[in-house]
C-alpha cells in the first residue's frame, strides 16, 4: 500500500465531504437559477470522487518510499518545527511588542538557534536587517508597521 | 498606423522617470531571485505587491512584469556557474551551460544566454503587440459560456501538464476553486464558508496563500536538508560570443523564440515546457547530437530564448481575455484587480496607457537586463556565494511583512503560516501548488460565468456545446481528461517536464 497517497486522500475526502455538506446547507438553488451553495456542493462531490480514486489506487500500489515514516527520516524536521513556532510567536507578539522588537527577536532566533552562528553575527545581522527593512517599508514605502506597547519605531 | 500610435502612447508612459525606476527595480529583483534559491518569481511578486499600493497601476504592473522576465535571465546564471537552476525554466540550461563553464567557456555561455534571452524577449514583445489587438477585438464577442469553457480548458491543460498524478492535480484545482469562493456570494452577497470571521467576508487573500505555498513551505523544506552550492571557480572572460558562436546559435535562438512564444500563449504551457522542448528539438536537428550535454552552445541558446519568449506570450491571454494562463499571470491578474483594473478585451480601449506602457516597458526592461547581466555578472556571482543560512531568515521576514502589509491584518499572517504548513505537506505528499493557485484566482470567475450561462439558458447545459468556441474548448478539455487512459498519450504525458515551480 502507498501510505502517502492513502492517508492524504482520506484527508481530502473529509475536506470534500465538509465542503459538500456546507454547500448543501447554503442553498443549492435550481439549474435555472443556481444558488450560493451550488458550486461548493458539486466541487465537494468531485473532491470525494477524486479522493476515492486516489485511495483505491494507493491500496494496489507498492512503491519505494511510500511509507509516511520515511518522509521525515534523515531530515532535520525539528528545524522546520522551530521555524513554525517562531512564526506563530511572531504573529502573536507583532502588535504587542511592535515591529522592531518582534522582528529583531525573530531574526536572532533564526540566526542563532535554527542555523547556529556566532552571537555577534546573529545579533548584528538581526538588528541591521530589522532596521533596514523598517527604513524601507515604514520610511520609504509608507507602510504602517505597529509600534507596540513599548512605542518603539 | 495604429501600431505607431500605440507605440507612442506606450513610450510616453514607459519613459516616465517613475516607471523607468519601477522597471529597473523589477528586473533587478527578478534577476536577484532568479539567482537566489528558495524564492521564485511568484513569491517575489506576492512579496512586492503591497509595496505598489501607493504607486500607479502602470508602475506596479511594469515592476511585477519585470520580476517575471528578469527571473528568466537570472536563472541561467546559476545553471551555468553552479549547475543548480535558479528557477525551473533554467533546468535544461544546466546540461550544456555548466559543461561549457567547466571547459573554461563560462563567459560565452553567459553571453549567449543573455543575448538569446534579449533577442527572444524582444521578438515575443513584437508578437504580443501584433497579436493582442485582433485577439482582444475577437474576445469582445465572447459571452459567459465561452469564458467558462475557456477557463475550464485552461485549468485542464495546467492539470494535464502537472507533474505526477492527474487526480491529485485535479483535487488541488478543486480545492483552489473552493478557497477562491470563500467570502460573499458575488450574485446575492450571502456569506459563504466565512465561519463568522469578519476577516473572511472579503475572501482569503491571494498574497498570504501564495507566500505560504511558495515562500514559507520552500524554506521549511530547504532547512530540513542542508543546501550545498559550489560556485564554479573560474575567471569569467570573453562574455561576447564569437562569430562562430553566433552562427551556431542563430537557428536555435530563432526556433526557441517562436516555440516559446506560442507555448507561452497556451494555458498551462510556459517557460519550463518550452525550454525542454527547444532543447529536444535542437538535439534532434543537430548534425552532432552526441555532443549535446557536453557543452554545445546551441543547448544554451535555444532553451534560454524559449523560456524568455514564453514570458511575452503568456501576457496575451491575460491582457486580451482576462484569463491567466499560468500561476505567475494569475498573480499579475490579482495585482491588476487590486489596482482596480480588469484585464480583458476592453482594457486596450479603456486603459491604453497601461496596456501599451507595460508592453513598451518590456522592451526597455530587456535592455536593462542585458546591461545588468553582462557587465555586472561579477556581482551576481558574489550574490550566488551568500550562504542559505543567511538567506532564509530574510526570506521569512519578507514573507511576513508582505502578508501583513496587504491589509494590515494579523489574520493574514496566520493564513500564510497555515498555507506554509499545507504547502510543506503538499510537497511531502506529492501534491502540486500551481493548479491550486490558478484555480483559486479563476474560481470566482468560473462560478460567475457558469451561473450566468445557466440563467441565460434557463438551466440547459447544452448552451456550452451549441456555441462553437465553447464546444471546442470543452472538447479539448475532455480529450485531455481521457488521454491518460489512452496508453500512447499517457506515456507522452509522463515525459513532460515539471511545470512552473513558482
Amino acid at each position: 500500500m502507498n501510505q502517502k497517497d492513502f492517508f492524504s486522500s482520506l484527508f481530502w475526502m473529509m475536506v470534500g465531504a465538509g465542503v459538500c455538506w456546507g454547500g448543501y446547507k447554503l442553498d443549492l438553488g435550481t439549474l435555472h437559477d443556481p444558488g450560493s451553495g451550488f458550486m461548493f456542493f458539486w466541487i465537494g462531490l468531485i473532491m470525494i470522487g477524486l479522493s476515492l480514486s486516489i485511495s483505491f489506487r494507493s491500496l494496489r500500489e507498492r512503491i519505494e518510499g511510500g511509507e509516511i515514516g520515511k518522509l521525515w527520516s534523515g531530515t532535520g524536521w525539528k528545524k522546520a518545527i522551530y521555524v513554525l513556532l517562531a512564526l506563530v510567536f511572531y504573529a502573536y507578539a507583532f502588535q504587542i511588542l511592535g515591529f522592531i522588537v518582534t522582528t529583531a527577536l525573530l531574526l536572532i532566533f533564526l540566526f542563532k538557534v535554527v542555523e547556529p552562528q556566532r552571537w555577534i553575527i546573529a545579533i548584528a545581522g538581526a538588528v541591521l536587517s530589522t532596521l533596514i527593512t523598517y527604513g524601507v517599508f515604514q520610511g520609504w514605502l509608507g507602510s504602517q508597521l505597529p509600534k507596540g506597547v513599548l512605542g518603539i519605531g | 498606423m495604429d501600431l505607431w500610435n500605440h507605440l507612442a502612447i506606450g513610450f510616453s508612459v514607459a519613459l516616465q522617470p517613475t516607471n523607468l525606476f519601477y522597471c529597473f527595480v523589477g528586473v533587478f529583483i527578478g534577476t536577484l531571485i532568479g539567482v537566489l534559491p528558495g524564492i521564485g518569481p511568484v513569491g517575489a511578486m506576492a512579496l512586492l505587491l503591497p509595496t505598489t499600493f501607493k504607486s500607479t497601476p502602470e508602475a506596479s504592473i511594469i515592476m511585477l512584469a519585470g520580476i517575471y522576465y528578469g527571473a528568466m535571465y537570472g536563472g541561467s546564471t546559476t545553471s551555468i556557474l553552479v549547475n543548480i537552476p535558479g528557477e525551473a525554466a533554467s533546468v535544461v540550461t544546466c546540461l550544456d551551460g555548466y559543461q561549457m563553464a567547466r571547459q573554461g567557456r563560462a563567459g560565452p555561455a553567459l553571453g549567449i544566454a543573455a543575448f538569446g534571452s534579449f533577442i527572444a524577449g524582444t521578438l515575443s514583445i513584437l508578437g504580443l503587440m501584433l497579436l493582442a489587438p485582433p485577439l482582444a477585438n475577437f474576445a469582445l464577442k465572447f459571452g459567459p459560456p465561452e469564458y467558462f469553457s475557456l477557463m475550464v480548458m485552461g485549468l485542464t491543460v495546467l492539470i494535464y501538464l502537472a507533474h505526477g498524478s492527474m487526480p491529485k492535480a485535479l483535487l488541488m484545482a478543486a480545492f483552489g476553486v473552493i478557497l477562491g469562493l470563500i467570502g460573499l456570494d458575488s450574485i446575492n452577497a450571502r456569506p459563504r464558508f466565512t465561519f463568522d470571521r469578519m476577516e473572511l467576508v472579503d475572501g482569503v487573500g491571494l498574497v498570504p496563500i501564495v507566500m505560504g505555498l511558495f515562500g514559507i513551505s520552500e524554506v521549511l523544506l530547504n532547512i530540513e536538508q542542508a543546501i550545498g552550492r559550489k560556485v564554479f571557480e573560474t575567471r569569467i572572460k570573453g562574455l561576447l560570443p564569437t562569430i562562430k558562436d553566433w552562427l551556431d546559435s542563430k537557428g536555435a535562438m530563432a526556433r526557441g523564440s517562436l516555440l516559446g512564444f506560442f507555448l507561452g500563449i497556451l494555458p498551462g504551457g510556459g517557460a519550463v515546457i518550452s525550454s525542454f522542448l527547444s532543447y529536444a528539438i535542437e538535439k534532434r536537428l543537430s548534425k552532432h547530437p552526441e555532443k549535446f550535454g557536453k557543452g554545445v552552445i546551441e543547448g544554451v541558446a535555444g532553451p534560454e530564448a524559449a523560456n524568455n519568449a514564453a514570458t511575452g506570450g503568456a501576457f496575451i491571454p491575460l491582457m486580451t481575455l482576462g484569463i491567466p494562463p499560468n500561476v505567475v499571470m494569475a498573480m499579475l491578474l490579482g495585482a491588476f484587480m487590486i489596482h482596480g483594473v480588469q484585464p480583458g478585451p476592453l482594457m486596450m480601449k479603456q486603459n491604453p496607457g497601461l496596456f501599451w506602457g507595460v508592453i513598451v516597458s518590456m522592451y526597455i526592461g530587456n535592455i536593462m537586463l542585458l546591461i545588468l547581466n553582462l557587465p555586472l555578472i561579477g556581482m551576481w556571482v558574489q550574490v550566488l556565494k551568500v550562504p542559505y543560512r543567511f538567506l532564509f531568515p530574510l526570506i521569512l521576514l519578507f514573507c511576513l511583512i508582505g502578508a501583513y502589509t496587504v491589509s494590515y491584518a494579523i489574520f493574514d499572517i496566520y493564513i500564510m503560516i497555515l498555507f506554509g504548513i499545507i504547502g510543506y505537506l503538499m510537497k511531502k505528499f506529492d501534491y502540486e501548488g500551481a493548479p491550486l493557485v490558478l484555480a483559486f484566482v479563476l474560481g470566482p470567475l468560473l462560478e460567475n460565468n457558469l451561473r450566468k450561462s445557466l440563467i441565460m439558458s434557463q438551466g440547459d447545459f447544452s448552451i456550452f456545446f451549441t456555441r462553437p468556441l465553447s464546444a471546442i474548448s470543452l472538447s479539448v478539455a475532455l480529450f485531455l481528461f481521457i488521454s491518460p487512459f489512452i496508453p500512447r498519450m499517457g506515456k507522452k504525458r509522463r515525459e513532460i517536464p515539471k511545470e512552473e515551480k513558482a
